[in-house]
């Protein structure tokens, strides 16, 4: 009934979940900033490779789950490629096609080089954004981002609202049923009037949950303070020095493809 | 001895609406277990509210530990350590993204040590039979362990008190029977528990003591027995007699000679049918069954295994939520796992053997239920205490102390 939970739901039974989340974003950011450095489409398509294999092998993510959440940002960006293809300037013309007298769209191998550049980019990007959220929860992150100094007062507040997010999804989810058991979505006019409704109820509730979070709150002798865990297992020296040495290896291809 | 919470003459009401409380005057003893009970709208969740100085009553005085309660900040975060909330609501009180971070939410605000902090969540954990939850999110847990966490974030402040609004409205009947047992545990270790409900099965063998409202009014106070063998008041607090008096009451009124008490449980009407009216409706050819009462803190998996093969038994009765917590992990399952003292008293009876896994102080609470009873009843049921080696009889050394304190505790107010 509830699938609002499902990235969060994989990342807290991954096979990596006791390795530590620094070590897991390092990679992960590495990557993303790597991806967008690189001059064409060998090295992400690679980064895009090595990481799926980790996501799959070491995390254990399930491979069709995986498959499916990839599926959708790579549709979008299969589309803006096509676009920028036969969109793009460029001198050598590969393959042209005359749709109407006025419009005749052609690749250039120029285009089509930018284009799968920027496709694989966004795969690489892709998969590094979801190896992070795959193997580290939001929970684990909280810690990391007092570690780097991040101001208490945005944690705390991303805190509260990583709670309710759960809250409200699974209120909305009721209120969104008893709709549907009232037949509320039957006319276009009929559901725009219901979601409306649906909106107008999640306010309210949100509302007294606020109310209700305070005097929970007071009740506990609240001081501005919010405990996060900070006491993770220790780094591990072997784990983040494959990392390093991943990473160089991918800075080494960039060098060497561009030079 | 001194009351620890006395409330005189408190008066509230919510803006544009008829009075919430009117006249409440109460007071409340250390080591008691109250039941409010009431229909839905007789003013109960306000008045637990005020105990802890979120609602402040429009007139009145509320006396905690002899001195009068205050509103400003600091006296509020004094009074709201030593009297903890807990809301009908779990998803209401855990605040934090995890269960670790929730339970600490109260120390770290009490600015304790990063140990304390450690510890406190830790013996917290511990004593609800969380352990190993930490690092869930509290939107993975059933409504049981929901309800465990939430107790549990109040324990970690160490309060002396513990209100509960609601314990087991959300929850479902096993639930229901295991967060009551565990109340029941931090009562035995000194906490003063106030519950408001209107399961009045639940009120009427649970509690010490039963505060009866209706209209926020209190109409009638006294022990389950009294509070319920009064069918103008239960019928004016829109309440119903509890199913074991009805019994009762239907027995009687056939010719079952009654001398003493009302009976709270299905052990003592057994033992009023049995006593008063037939003397014995069957005594067995071997006599009574044994009770045998085994410390699981002090045991590990095969030990109990190796008992439980060693020592005749008819049943098993697992108590106190830690001790649930080892049965689950060594793959035992409890033919008994509420009300399981009583039961097991009612099996001795009937000449059958019982085996009873628990922990810590509860083992001295069987010896001390059986001895009491026994006395009380002039029969011999027999106790033993397991141990790894053999098994021996008699009474653990502390438990006269523990008989004395608690019948210090039955005089109210």
């Amino acid at each position: 009934m509830i699938g609002h939970d499902f990235l969060e739901e994989t990342a807290h039974h991954n096979a990596l979940l006791q390795v530590h989340p620094f070590t897991k974003l390092f990679l992960g950011i590495g990557s993303i900033i790597l991806v967008l450095l690189t001059p064409n489409y060998i090295v992400p398509c690679f980064l895009a490779m090595t990481l799926s294999i980790i996501i799959i092998v070491l995390a254990k993510i399930n491979l069709k789950f995986y498959l499916k959440l990839l599926g959708i940002p790579l549709s979008f960006a299969m589309l803006s490629a096509l676009v920028i293809i036969f969109l793009s300037e460029g001198v050598t013309e590969i393959w042209s096609v005359q749709l109407f007298p006025w419009l005749t769209l052609a690749a250039t191998s120029e285009s089509l080089n930018q284009g799968l550049h920027i496709f694989s980019r966004i795969f690489g990007g892709m998969c590094a954004l979801f190896f992070i959220s795959l193997t580290t929860p939001m929970t684990d992150l909280f810690g990391i981002m007092k570690k780097l100094k991040i101001p208490e007062l945005f944690i705390d507040l991303s805190m509260i609202i990583y709670r309710y997010i759960f809250i409200f999804m699974e209120k909305a989810s009721q209120i969104y049923l008893a709709q549907k058991m009232r037949l509320g979505y039957t006319r276009p006019g009929e559901a725009v009037r219901s979601y409306s409704m649906l909106f107008g109820s999640i306010f309210i509730t949100s509302w007294d949950a606020g109310e209700d979070l305070i005097n929970a709150m007071d009740g506990r002798c609240y001081n501005g303070k919010h405990a996060k865990i900070t006491s993770y297992n220790p780094v591990e020296w072997r784990t983040l020095s494959a990392v390093m040495i991943y990473l160089f290896i991918i800075t080494g291809m960039i060098l060497w493809t561009s030079g | 001895m001194e009351p620890l919470i006395e409330l005189k003459d408190l008066e509230y009401s919510y803006p544009y609406a008829t009075p919430a409380l009117s006249g409440i005057s109460l007071c409340i003893r250390k080591g008691e277990k109250i039941a409010l009970v009431g229909s839905n709208g007789a003013g109960k969740s306000t008045l637990l509210l005020t105990l802890n100085g979120t609602i402040r009553p429009d007139k009145g005085s509320i006396i905690f530990q002899g001195k009068p309660v205050s509103y400003d900040r600091t006296s509020l975060r004094k009074i709201r350590q030593k009297i903890g909330f807990v809301f009908q609501d779990p998803d209401v009180q855990i605040i934090a993204p995890t269960v670790w971070q929730d339970v600490a939410f109260g120390p770290v605000n009490l600015d304790y040590t990063d140990e304390q902090v450690r510890q406190s969540v830790t013996d917290a954990l511990h004593n609800v039979g969380m352990e190993g939850f930490e690092k869930r999110p509290p939107y993975h847990l059933s409504g049981g362990e929901k309800k465990r966490v939430a107790i549990a974030g109040i324990l970690a402040m160490d309060p002396e008190v513990l209100v509960l609004d609601e314990p087991t409205s959300m929850l479902d009947p096993a639930g229901s029977e295991d967060i009551m047992d565990l109340l029941d545990e931090l009562n035995l270790q000194g906490k003063t528990i106030i519950i408001s409900t209107h399961d009045v099965e639940l009120a009427f063998t649970w509690a010490d003591r039963i505060i009866l409202m209706e209209k926020g009014e209190i109409i009638g106070s006294g022990t389950p027995e009294e509070a319920f063998s009064d069918k103008e008041m239960i019928r004016r607090a829109r309440l119903k007699t509890p199913v074991l008096l009805e019994l009762f009451y239907e027995l009687k009124s056939r010719g079952l000679k009654t001398s003493e008490t009302l009976p709270r449980t299905v052990l003592d009407i057994i033992r009023i049918i049995e006593h008063d009216h037939h003397g014995t409706i069957r005594l067995p050819g071997n006599g009574y069954g044994t009770i045998h009462v085994g410390d699981v803190d002090k045991m590990s998996g095969t030990d109990v295994s190796d008992i439980l093969a060693r020592t005749s038994h008819d049943s098993i009765g697992v108590m106190g939520s830690r001790a649930k917590i080892y049965a689950r992990k060594w793959g035992f399952t409890p033919d008994i796992s509420y009300a399981v003292i009583d039961k097991c008293i009612l099996q001795a009876m009937n000449g059958r053997s019982s085996i009873i896994l628990t922990t810590g102080r509860m083992v001295t609470r069987v010896f001390e239920r059986v001895t009491i009873f026994n006395q009380a009843n002039d029969r011999s049921i027999p106790v033993r205490s397991l141990t790894l080696d053999n098994t021996t009889d008699g009474v653990p050394p502390e438990d006269n102390v523990a008989v004395q304190n608690r019948s210090l505790l039955k005089e109210s107010c």
